[in-house]
């Protein structure tokens, strides 16, 4: 299609300020699906098509928009990650688009996320479209919105559409806007081809499937294909588009927005980021902005019943298909038997990926303490990462250690800025910035060390401001910090799964608040149980997990039989799944009950 | 030999406690003895018997909830059908205020020559709040009438871990009773059965039992009670003055044959080859129609194989502080315990916790309070 007439677009909004239900309206206001269709939101795709195993994400969808002058344009709706630790996924889907529109919710204002998103597309020089959703609510306050998208942002919003997602009303006015403001492609049809891969998903029957925008050039069947960044070479088999529908089309040409299949073996061998060349004319430079992107969480995740390992590791292979930055390999742990090192973007991709795991493959797992990227300065002047408590080396041969800070924007009801600064100076937060953006909202700007908002930080955030506050971070530096192991002993016994890197002014509270918790839910056995937090050989937390006195049954006679012996049963199927410290046996749940502790 | 077991399964009032089958007096009432008798004589030739019978025990319920006539009546038909030993010992259980000294009369001169009472506790208070019918005053009294009428050999049934009970109230209990000077006391840790009036009330707050250390700390003080008085403790639970110990108990605990009869009895006896277990219906009108029609009243036939007939001989034989004879597990299964478990027997070592006896597979006290963990071992 000639360019003039292509628009892609993607949508920027806060959870649950409409942004699916906007789009699915536009789905239908340009018929790319009937009404009697829409029963599911069909951008939010997780759930949709399960079929086999594998969700499919609907990257992109293409639709053709007839405006009132009569003329037909090719909508492609780009999905955007939706949460704060895809930031350079969302970035590069941000890059496919020349325009952004950004759905405010009425009622409730800019959040920290949105704002941040918001950011990058100017940084990537989209237009910004603002549309003010939800105002059929009783409560909507468009005006109020209004002035805080132009004082916040700095985006003019007078002439912002004020609609309802929800029954349609403006929607349209929301679309010949788009024909009108957002600027078409503006590439080279005849260059060498350049195409930017903006998300990659593995679909059972077509292989590794790239999601490209074509700046330059075109990309079609037969034509041999170069990841410019990792190197590899393809054969390109189909390209095609979503309309919601998979739909194969002849090329992809420049401005247009698509899918790519060709002999990809894994979503590795092509990143997100990376650009797409014709082997026969490439490119000379790769489009700018690719970045390998790194794990900043890492945490050990164990099947609870060890005999499931397999089926764990099948598990992780199937996520990492549709998931290039989810890292695993295999580990071993003492206390946990065999399992994978996992890392991730951030915590809720932690999140994500563990729910994922026991939701879809219905396994139990057990994860250990998440942990940040350390760099240790050796005495030998050698440098070491550790993402692992357990391979911290001994502390004599440290000269010192730097951990990760993250910049963290907090957007708040000037109500809970107290609650709010209590809680970022209790997680050993430096106070940077505090702007009142409008007079009852404040943003508010703290440094803080990553390893303090992997835990609890979030769910802390949430209940200091009742649920008000939004919270974006990014990764700032790494800092020199006094830094110490704590361990955990049972029975005398170091249990490597429960050993976590702590500040040294958390530890005490830390190793207290966690002897607490294993005093509770280590189930009491023959012999008293001490428990006991310790840095180095150093005890600085004890607790004590009383013997049982009495482990039998008061009575069993003749009628009993059958009954006591399924009791024994149950208790022997209670103790399989038990680990092994030592002499202790844990519960498996009793290392998830720990890991959100943080003094 | 094959014990004989005979279930009445009703009560005045069933305590809060009570998951055993047992009902109020109804209508089935009347019928029931008959019904028994009719069971016990057809059962002869069609189930398996080695005689003669070294014990007889009508147990509930409450079996003094029946008529002492119907009872002798039942003894009579088992004595009848079954070549019962000259010197077997025949139990009856009773509840204080279900029988008279008239009866417990009649009962003896019919042959009863065992009577074992629930007494549960001297207090009250805590009888009430269990739903027990009766006071202590009341059990005294079906003591002393029992003992009047030539009741030589008396079992009392006492619990510990009831809704606030304290340790000075248990031990209360057991000097009373110890000063009676009954030959055998029965005393179990209350257990919270599901399904019982009591564990929902415990499940809903309303009441609260003793915690795990309380009741372990009154069973080892009861324990240490009952050893100074005389009472040596042969089972998990029981303690007789010496000679007394319960026959018929011992049974069960040998894993030895006995036949069940009345609704929801369980028997248990060689089959051809296979160990087998079987219970009777739990439904009295079935129970009752089955009869009618000249049909045995089984429910459920359980055979057991040999690895579990290993099991159970363990896990009962265990419960006994003097254990298992070594060589009567050698003659039933042909090798020692420690070829048939090496992992089980290493590892009840390593606790230290098999008692030194050269003739017994037997476990210390220590052992025996960790009895469930041991028998994981064997699972």
């Amino acid at each position: 299609m000639n360019q003039s007439h292509i628009r892609n677009f993607c949508i920027i909004a806060h959870i649950d300020h409409g942004k699916s239900t906007l789009a699915d309206r536009m789905m239908e206001l340009t018929d790319t699906v009937a009404k009697r269709d829409m029963e599911a939101q069909l951008l939010d795709s997780m759930d949709i098509e399960r079929e086999r195993g594998i969700t499919i994400k609907a990257s992109a969808v293409r639709m053709f928009y007839t405006a009132a002058d009569g003329e037909q344009y090719m909508f492609n709706l780009i999905d955007t990650p939706g949460h704060v630790d895809f930031t350079y996924e969302v970035s590069r889907a941000l890059k496919a688009c020349e325009g952004a529109v950004l759905v405010v919710d009425a009622t409730q204002g800019i959040e920290a996320q949105t704002l941040a998103n918001v950011y990058l597309a100017i940084d990537n020089d989209l237009e910004v479209l603002p549309v003010i959703n939800k105002i059929d609510l009783p409560s909507a306050e468009p005006e109020r919105v209004m002035h805080e998208i132009e004082d916040v942002i700095g985006l003019p919003a007078e002439d912002a559409p004020c609609v309802s997602a929800k029954t349609g009303l403006n929607v349209e006015e929301v679309l010949a806007k788009i024909v009108d403001q957002v600027p078409p492609p503006s590439g080279d049809p005849d260059g060498p081809t350049k195409a930017l891969i903006f998300d990659c998903l593995y679909d059972n029957y077509k292989g590794a499937l790239s999601y490209v925008r074509v700046f330059d050039g075109a990309i079609r069947p037969g034509m041999r294909i170069r990841s410019m960044a990792t190197g590899h070479e393809f054969d390109v088999t189909e390209v095609g588009v979503f309309t919601p529908q998979w739909k194969t089309v002849e090329e992809l040409t420049a401005g247009e927005v698509g899918y790519v299949a060709a002999s990809i073996k894994s979503v590795e061998e092509t990143k997100v980021g990376d650009t797409l060349t014709d082997v026969e004319h490439p490119a000379q430079e790769p489009l700018p902005g690719y970045k390998k992107v790194n794990p900043m969480v890492f945490c050990g995740i164990y099947p609870a019943d060890g005999s499931h390992y397999g089926d764990l590791m099948e598990a992780l292979e199937k996520l990492k298909l549709n998931d290039a930055s989810l890292s695993f390999e295999k580990e071993t742990s003492a206390a946990l038997g065999y399992g994978f090192r996992c890392g991730f973007l951030g915590l809720l991709h932690m999140e994500i990926i563990t729910e994922r795991l026991e939701r879809e493959f219905d396994l139990d797992l057990v994860t250990t303490s998440p942990s940040v990227v350390y760099r240790v300065k050796m005495m030998s002047g050698e440098t070491v990462i550790i993402d692992n408590p357990a391979s911290l080396p001994d502390p004599s041969e440290i000269d010192y250690m730097e951990e990760p800070m993250v910049k963290a924007s907090i957007m708040t009801p000037p109500d809970y800025v107290g609650p709010i600064m209590e809680l970022c100076q209790n997680n050993r937060g430096i106070f940077e910035h505090m702007d009142y953006i409008e007079k009852d909202r404040v943003k508010i700007l703290y440094t803080l060390p990553l390893n303090e908002i992997i835990y609890d930080f979030f769910d802390s955030l949430k209940s200091r401001s009742k649920g008000y506050a939004s919270f974006d971070y990014e990764l700032k530096d790494y800092q020199k910090s006094d830094l110490v192991r704590l361990d955990f002993l049972l029975n005398g016994d170091m249990c490597d799964a429960l050993s976590t890197i702590v500040h040294k002014d958390r530890a005490y509270p830390k190793g207290r608040a966690v002897c607490e918790k294993l005093k509770d839910v280590i189930p009491r056995q023959q012999f008293e149980i001490p428990v006991q937090a310790a840095i180095g050989g150093k005890i600085i937390a004890r607790e004590t997990v009383k013997a049982v006195r009495k482990d039998v049954l008061a009575k069993c006679y003749g009628g009993d039989i059958s009954r006591k012996k399924k009791l024994l049963e149950k208790q022997k199927e209670g103790k399989k799944r038990m680990r092994q410290v030592g002499t202790v046996s844990v519960p498996s749940d009793a290392f998830m009950s720990v890991l959100r502790i943080n003094g | 030999m094959t014990g004989i077991y005979v279930h009445i399964p009703y009560c005045v009032r069933k305590c809060a406690y009570c998951d055993f089958c047992s009902v109020p007096r109804d209508e089935t009432t009347e019928q029931y003895p008959d019904a028994l008798c009719r069971e016990i004589e057809l059962s002869r030739d069609r189930l398996p018997y080695e005689g003669p019978v070294p014990s007889v025990f009508f147990g509930g319920g409450t079996p003094t909830a029946l008529p002492a006539e119907a009872l002798i009546r039942i003894l009579e038909t088992v004595r009848r059908t079954y070549e019962v030993r000259s010197d077997a010992e025949i139990t009856v259980e009773c509840n204080p205020g279900t029988a008279t000294y008239a009866d417990f009369v009649k009962l003896r001169a019919a042959g009863f020559n065992r009577l074992s009472l629930g007494l549960q506790s001297a207090n009250d208070e805590l009888l009430k709040a269990v739903g027990r019918i009766h006071t202590y005053d009341q059990f005294l009294t079906a003591f002393r009438a029992a003992r009047d009428a030539g009741f030589q050999n008396i079992n009392v049934d006492l619990m510990h871990g009831l809704p606030g009970q304290t340790q000075g109230d248990y031990l209360d209990t057991l000097q009373k009773v110890c000063d009676l000077g009954p030959e055998h006391i029965s005393a179990y840790a209350l257990i919270l059965e599901e399904g019982t009036p009591l564990y929902t009330q415990v499940r809903a707050g309303e009441i609260a039992l003793p915690d795990e250390d309380a009741v372990a700390d009154m069973e080892d003080a009861g324990m240490a009670f009952l050893k100074q008085r005389g009472y040596e403790r042969y089972e998990v639970s029981n303690f007789a003055k010496s000679g007394y110990e319960c026959r018929h108990n011992l049974i069960y605990w040998d894993d030895a044959p006995y036949l069940g009869f009345g609704v929801a009895a369980h028997s248990s006896a060689r089959g051809e080859g296979e160990w087998l277990r079987w219970s009777n219906t739990e439904s009295i009108p079935e129970y009752l129609r089955k009869l009618r029609r000249g049909k045995l009243p089984t429910a459920e036939t359980l055979q057991i194989d040999r690895k579990e007939e290993l099991f159970e001989v363990i896990m009962l034989g265990l419960r006994k502080v003097k254990g298992i004879p070594r060589q009567a597990f050698l003659n039933r299964f042909g090798l020692t315990l420690e070829q048939a478990f090496p992992d089980a027997w290493l590892n009840v070592q390593a606790n230290g916790w098999w008692a030194d006896s050269p003739t017994h597979y037997a476990l210390t006290k220590h052992g025996m309070d960790y009895l469930n963990t041991v028998l994981c071992y064997f699972r």
